[in-house]
């Protein structure tokens, strides 16, 4: 049928998981990092290290390797930039290293090591979510579980708009380019191509909302009334196991901690 | 004859509020598109709330400016985190536009004081304690060279980011107004806070 064409299908039995329960295991993710890093080797959160690798073996698992290293990529680059910031700017404590003008003090070496390896494992399991999950999948999987269904079209008309409104903006910025409006140059001949380019952009986008109130109206969006999906999403059968798996190993991670404390 | 307009959510969330959201929430991703194709030092990823929350009131624009880090966010994590400044500068732009207070120059220059310091008291506390000070972009060189100097982070903070985002709102203001000139009147008014700029004749 024409229908099937719309459904999304994964061999992946992880990425196949319900939407729903994939969220569940991302907060899971997120209060296991924050108790590991309360475990400190040398006052230092090392074992984040071991977990962040435990998250890629994951991700590799879900069959998202080389999607999850593309998308990693700028948070690890931020990560960086705060440890390196922190370990050689931030004064404080004992001096650990000196090279020259360059030097690491203790304080700085453990708040830098801390934030960046949280910000890594944070964004890490984000990024396994988007990869593993399309957009549409999420919202609808929302508007199953009570989300308003004016605010699941909210986030699906905003993800269409921005490729539309990006391919707008590059014809336009190309149609300015052709009579005329210079876009090299010095920070001020940039910055005043810029008004050109996008004015035009937003007032299309407008005007052309206007139509679309129309369209919506003419086909009854403001009816409360039971709605038709092209999508469905349905759930495989294995979402118990993986909420059990995560609460487990949150559960170990949580005696684990109280132990080290205990003892 | 006057008549004082009441401002309820209700209202403010029209039909065609509803398609202004995705409008506004694009609008500040290509923004922030144009502004690294330009190579510009500033983010100009804020147009699309400024100009929503103007048109629409308080409550659509911190919709656009949740919605906005929201989706950014699935291509680059980092951004969640700064979700509550979006919301606080699309909820305050609105707020004084429901106020009438970009209606004369003087209002407008009180109105962007006060859009940059709310944008600056939200975000230099989510910089400074989940991002250690910098976050990779433009005001991090000049933060990073201010705690270089010994400077607290704080102050370093504040200081950068504050000028880049008090750079960032005129930016956003100038650009909105130029849009809301051009906008014919019939399709002004259909807007919650359109009537306020109503061009007249």
């Amino acid at each position: 049928m024409w229908i099937e064409k719309f459904q999304i299908k994964k061999t992946n039995k992880i990425a196949a998981l319900y939407p729903i329960t994939k969220l569940w295991l991302t907060a899971f993710y997120i209060l296991g990092t924050l108790i590991v890093s309360t475990i400190r080797i040398h006052k230092l959160p090392l074992l984040l290290l071991p977990w962040f690798c435990s998250l890629f073996i994951f991700a590799s698992c879900s069959g998202i390797r080389k999607k999850f290293f593309k998308s990693i990529k700028k948070a690890a680059f931020v990560a960086i930039i705060i440890f390196l910031v922190q370990a050689f700017i931030v004064p404080g404590g004992e001096v650990l290293f000196r090279f020259g003008i360059l030097r690491i003090c203790s304080t700085g070496l453990i708040t830098g090591t801390n934030l960046s390896l949280l910000i890594l494992n944070i964004a890490g399991i984000f990024v396994w979510l988007f990869q593993t999950t399309e957009y549409k999948e999420i919202s609808r999987a929302l508007e199953d579980n009570g989300l308003n269904y004016k605010a699941c079209f909210l986030f699906l008309s905003t993800m269409q708009m921005i490729e539309l409104l990006g391919r707008n903006s590059r014809i336009i910025l190309n149609a300015q380019k052709a009579r005329g409006v210079e876009t090299e140059g010095n920070v001020l001949i940039r910055a005043k191509a810029f008004i050109p380019s996008m004015v035009p952009l937003v007032l299309g986008a407008i005007i052309s909302s206007e139509d679309r109130v129309l369209t919506l109206e003419s086909k009854g969006f403001d009816v409360n009334c039971k709605k038709t999906h092209i999508l469905n999403v349905e759930k495989t059968g294995n979402e118990k196991w993986a909420i059990c798996i995560g609460i487990g190993i949150l559960l170990f991670l949580l005696i684990g901690r109280i132990v080290l404390w205990i003892q | 004859m006057s008549k004082v307009k009441k401002h309820s959510i209700k209202n403010d969330f029209s039909m065609l509020a509803l398609l202004i959201i995705p409008v506004a929430v694009a609008v500040n991703f290509v923004g922030g598109q144009l502004a690294v194709i330009l190579k510009l030092p500033c983010y100009l990823d804020a147009i699309g709330t400024v100009f929503g929350a103007i048109l629409c009131g308080p409550w659509v624009g911190a919709t656009i400016g949740l919605l906005t880090n929201v989706v950014t966010g699935i291509a680059n994590p980092i951004t969640f985190a700064f979700a509550p400044t979006s919301i606080a500068l699309g909820f305050v732009t609105g707020l004084l536009s429901e106020k009438k207070m970009f209606s004369n120059i003087g209002k407008i220059i009180i109105s962007l004081i006060i859009m940059a310091f709310v944008s600056i008291i939200v975000s230099a506390p989510i910089i400074v304690l989940v991002y250690g000070g910098v976050t990779g972009g433009g005001p991090s060189v000049v933060t990073a060279m201010l705690m270089a100097t010994g400077t607290n982070i704080w102050a370093s903070v504040i200081g950068s980011d504050g000028l880049f985002n008090a750079l960032d709102r005129i930016i956003a203001f100038i650009i909105t107004y130029f849009i809301i000139k051009v906008i014919p009147d019939r399709t002004l008014i259909k807007f919650s806070c359109g009537e306020y700029y109503v061009k007249e004749s």
